[in-house]
């Protein structure tokens, strides 16, 4: 195989590994809701919600730990809020995913890694 | 990404108003600096300021209502104190403004307004723990479910709350801290303030106290501090931790400090 086909096959994996990893993080969110009872316990807003202290305290336990995580390191990837809440990668990412949706992040990639964010 | 310092945010919060908060939180503060710590104060009560009047300063250019409201940094709103705090340490404080038009203007603010300020408050940790290298960050806040409290609770690493025996306060403190504490998960230790002194003339009486206590709120009662006269007749413009390191009372917040440290 020439130099030029196994950079070529390099930058293919690379693009199917990205391809990957967003469809996962979208599982993730489907898998989350049907833990839920099969819908979400959420109304998707077309605006942003304030994330005050007050929407912190009516949060689900679950979402509040992922919240308060994501309001102190400011902007974050899933593994660093899972190094802080002390629980795997792959939930915190559907819990990322689902305050996305809810209106109460950001969610922005650089490259391969996706960071969530409070928009102030 | 958060950086990882040694120093602590201390929230010193209450459920009723008059248990002796802000007293607790500037000796507390003087304790450390006496120790050679490096301290800042600031006043989170923006219904009712008042460390200017207990370190008669003279205020700033800016207050900390100017640095929630996104108008200054925080380097513009504190005052060194270290000169009239006579310790081996540093004392920074931080004050509210206590004019009324201020206080309606904090007490009129929006959700939104509230989000952005648990922003700047949580962004304290690096920018006076991290970067400026303070070892410890007080808090004196509003008695009760406020958002600036609720604000302060959220981005400090220890509560401590201060309750009398009166029924209605300990009832209040239990009932906060297990509805609004539990919930953000925080360290929280009770320190019961104002205890007649004939309900602790001897140890087994302090313990009986303490553990009455303990059982109420199932949370560590770190420490239950008699009702000073010398205390109260001071009027609070007296910092005891300062100015009279032998008083009992001044032993008292040694013994806070170190429990907080080990906590």
């Amino acid at each position: 195989m020439g130099r030029l086909d196994v950079r070529n096959s390099a930058i293919l994996l690379e693009k199917i590994k990205e391809s990957l990893d967003r469809l996962n993080e979208k599982m993730e969110v489907f898998i989350e809701i049907q833990r839920q009872g099969g819908k979400p316990d959420f109304v998707v807003q077309d605006l942003p919600e304030a994330l005050d202290v007050m929407t912190l305290l009516s949060l689900p336990d679950h979402l509040r730990k992922t919240a308060v995580a994501i309001c102190k390191l400011g902007h974050a990837t899933a593994e660093e809020v899972s190094e802080q809440t002390k629980r795997a990668r792959a939930v915190e990412s559907g819990y990322l995913n689902q305050l996305v949706l809810m209106g109460y992040l950001k969610k922005e990639r650089k490259g391969r890694k996706a960071f969530f964010f409070v928009e102030r | 990404m958060e950086a990882v310092g040694v120093g602590k945010i201390i929230a010193i919060h209450s459920y009723k108003g008059g248990t002796g908060k802000t007293l607790l939180t500037v000796n507390l503060a003087a304790t450390y600096a006496r120790k050679g710590k490096r301290v800042c104060v600031l006043d989170l009560d923006f219904r009712a300021p008042s460390l200017q009047s207990i370190f008669k300063l003279n205020g700033s250019e800016y207050w900390l209502n100017d640095y929630l409201n996104g108008a200054c940094e925080i380097n513009k709103v504190l005052v060194d104190y270290t000169p009239q705090c006579k310790c081996s340490g540093q004392m920074l404080v931080g004050l509210a403004n206590p004019a009324t038009e201020a206080l309606r203007d904090m007490s009129s603010k929006d959700r939104k307004w509230e989000m952005r300020a648990l922003g700047r408050l949580l962004s304290l940790k690096n920018t006076l723990l991290n970067d400026m290298e303070l070892d410890y960050l007080l808090f004196d806040t509003s008695p009760g479910l406020q958002y600036s409290s609720i604000n302060a609770i959220v981005s400090a690493d220890v509560v401590l709350v201060i309750s009398t025996i009166d029924a209605s306060d300990v009832e209040g403190t239990r009932r906060m801290t297990h509805e609004l504490y539990d919930l953000f998960e925080k360290k929280t230790g009770i320190l019961m303030n104002k205890v007649p002194i004939e309900f602790l003339s001897t140890p087994v009486d302090r313990d009986s106290v303490c553990k009455r206590f303990e059982n109420t709120h199932t949370l560590p009662v770190l420490k239950v501090i008699p009702c000073f006269c010398d205390v109260l007749r001071a009027g609070g413009t007296k910092i005891f931790a300062r100015d009279d390191p032998e008083h009992p009372f001044t032993k008292h917040l040694d013994d806070i400090a170190s429990k907080v440290d080990a906590f």
